[in-house]
């Protein structure tokens, strides 16, 4: 069985500032780091090989630049066996769309993946966009937002998803695409041992002329969407009334202003 | 000429429609003006007039389509049957809760169009025909606006709770619609379980005690939660306090969390990072308790106290009688 884990690399804080003059986003200085969502679903992997009766392979995917490559590390450390990292000029500032169409095309050069992992979402955009357009281009059924995941059968899986008013039990024939909740496990940490072996473990890098793909529908020109703005939002002030006194007094002003809103 | 249409895919909550759809059909009608007709797009089974949840609310027609798969049908499933609709329709744009369901579905539809979509959104607003999506990224801390230019439809999410759904006048016109059902056999919903309580978020409460670092310890909480009940109300917790084992997802206020707008909430401990104020700024009435008194909360908030949380949680607890 082969299991292929699609990661992302983010930065490491979310506290990101505008510069004032260029208005562009100041990353100076953000070291990358692994979506942390995504560590669920490598968990799951490895979980998946460590359980199963049947030899499990399992391969990390990503798109960006060179320095992507210290995620699939981190991931081959925890225990993936190999990672892929797709890396182009050609790929850059490619919105959901054009990323899920190299990822698709990637994956079928990876070739008889039964299951593709991915996390619920990139903490950076916030889509999770990326795992059903996967799904799509491939042909696959999803499950998103995956609770829990087992193998019920051979070529089979059992997963339970919460939706906002309902726990579903859905069973897939594979190949199939799965994105899962944090809620699923607790990442594994890389060992000391594990962290040695990863720096065996094959990563192979494909660039454009690697793939088979149709020029239009990469990077910037194959995505319909365009960020025309980017900016920090401002909180709009309110005119405060301070409550003073001891807390107890306080506390007699704010019931009373609240009695006058009809609050209380 | 027809207008063009604006579309709000309308979502199943249980027996029921799902909140966010109302508020979109609100917004949508707002953004509509002379300009779209707007369409809630309806998938339901032939006994069910969930219909009638909409109408009150006055989008310019209420599209249903019936089969008694809709109910269960998988995410694939529903997007194949809203390709074709888009096919038969060709609207300007569809709009979509950015719920669970919604954020699965949508991007399936996107990718069988080739079209652009924005997750998540906070606002939206037309330039001529063009729809402008404003996005957070980076944990709510930046905003982007997004457009998508030279495809059509144009695809947004939008977060629960950003818009207030307010019943509107005029008679929308039902009609009905068919499609063809394609079954995806390879994936079944073998079992689907109502979850008690999930209408327990705090995006849904109309009074929050919300707490924050400054007000997180055991006691405390006893307290917050006392008051929550003396207001009819429910504890909020910025992002800190979700490292709390008894406080989830669910309960976190900003912060590609719950973005709320209730009628009262009282904020103890909580400074006020940027994404915290923008998650509960459109709150009606704001009130803020810290210690430092210069803690960005403040600027936001109707009433202020400086000076100890606890104390004044507990102060005003005794006071309610």
């Amino acid at each position: 069985m082969k299991i292929v884990v699609c990661i992302k690399q983010v930065p490491e804080t979310n506290d990101v500032t505008i510069d004032p003059v260029t208005h562009n986003l100041d990353r100076r200085g953000l070291a990358g780091v692994m979506n942390p969502f995504d560590k669920n679903a490598i968990e799951l992997a490895l979980h998946l090989k460590d359980t199963a009766t049947d030899d499990v392979q399992v391969a990390l995917l990503t798109m960006g630049p060179d320095d992507y490559a210290e995620s699939l590390r981190e991931g081959m450390a925890m225990g993936a066996d190999e990672g892929y990292l797709l890396s182009d000029r050609a790929f850059a500032g490619a919105d959901t769309l054009a990323t899920g169409y190299v990822i698709a095309q990637a994956l079928k050069k990876v070739g008889d993946a039964d299951l593709i992992l991915f996390g619920r979402q990139a903490v950076d955009a916030d889509t999770g966009q990326v795992g059903p357009i996967v799904a799509e281009f491939l042909h696959q059924p999803q499950i998103t937002y995956a609770a829990s995941l087992r193998l019920s059968g051979k070529n089979e899986v059992t997963a339970e998803r919460l939706l906002e008013d309902t726990k579903q039990t859905l069973v897939a024939q594979l190949p199939a695409v799965v994105s899962v909740r944090s809620e699923l496990n607790t990442p594994r940490y890389p060992t000391p041992r594990n962290i040695q072996l990863s720096f065996e473990k094959p990563l192979t890098i494909w660039h454009h002329d690697d793939l088979d793909l149709d020029d239009s529908r990469l990077g910037q020109a194959g995505s319909p969407t365009i960020v025309t703005k980017v900016y920090a939002p401002k909180p709009v002030k309110r005119e405060l009334t301070p409550l003073t006194g001891t807390p107890s007094e306080a506390a007699s002003q704010l019931i009373k202003a609240l009695k006058g809103r009809q609050l209380i | 000429m027809s207008k063009p249409e604006l579309w709000v895919i309308a979502e199943r909550r249980l027996d029921h429609i799902e909140p966010t759809t109302q508020q979109l059909i609100t917004k949508a009608k707002h953004l509509a003006g002379d300009q779209f007709h707007t369409v809630a797009i309806l998938f339901e089974a032939t006994t069910d007039h969930l219909e009638n949840e909409l109408t009150a609310y006055g989008p310019d027609e209420i599209r249903v389509v019936r089969d008694d798969r809709f109910p269960t049908a998988t995410d694939a499933e529903h997007a194949d049957a809203l390709e074709q609709l888009v096919k038969k329709y060709q609207p300007n744009s569809i709009l979509f809760g950015a719920t669970i369901t919604g954020r699965s579905i949508a991007p399936r539809l996107q990718a069988k169009l080739q079209t652009g979509l924005t997750a998540d959104c906070l606002d939206l607003r037309f330039d001529d025909e063009t729809l402008v999506a404003t996005k957070p990224s980076y944990g709510d801390n930046i905003m982007c606006e997004i457009i998508c230019p030279d495809h059509r439809p144009q695809m947004a999410t939008v977060r629960p709770n950003t818009f207030v759904a307010e019943a509107a006048d005029g008679a929308a016109e039902v009609t009905t619609d068919t499609v063809t059902f394609h079954p995806v056999d390879r994936l079944q919903v073998k079992a689907a379980v109502p979850v008690v309580n999930t209408a327990t978020t705090v995006g849904d409460a109309s009074r929050v005690v919300a707490l924050g670092r400054g007000a997180a310890s055991e006691a405390t909480i006893d307290t917050a939660t006392k008051l929550a009940e003396k207001l009819g109300g429910r504890i909020g917790v910025s992002r800190p306090l979700t490292d709390q084992e008894r406080f989830t997802h669910d309960d976190q206020i900003g912060q590609s969390g719950n973005t709320i707008h209730p009628e009262l909430i009282l904020n103890f401990g909580i400074s006020g990072a940027v994404q915290y104020l923008v998650g509960m700024q459109d709150s009606q009435t704001i009130v803020a308790v810290n210690s430092d008194k210069d803690a960005p909360i403040f600027d936001v908030a109707d009433y202020g106290y400086v000076g100890d949380a606890p104390a004044f949680m507990s102060a005003l607890l005794a006071q309610f009688v």
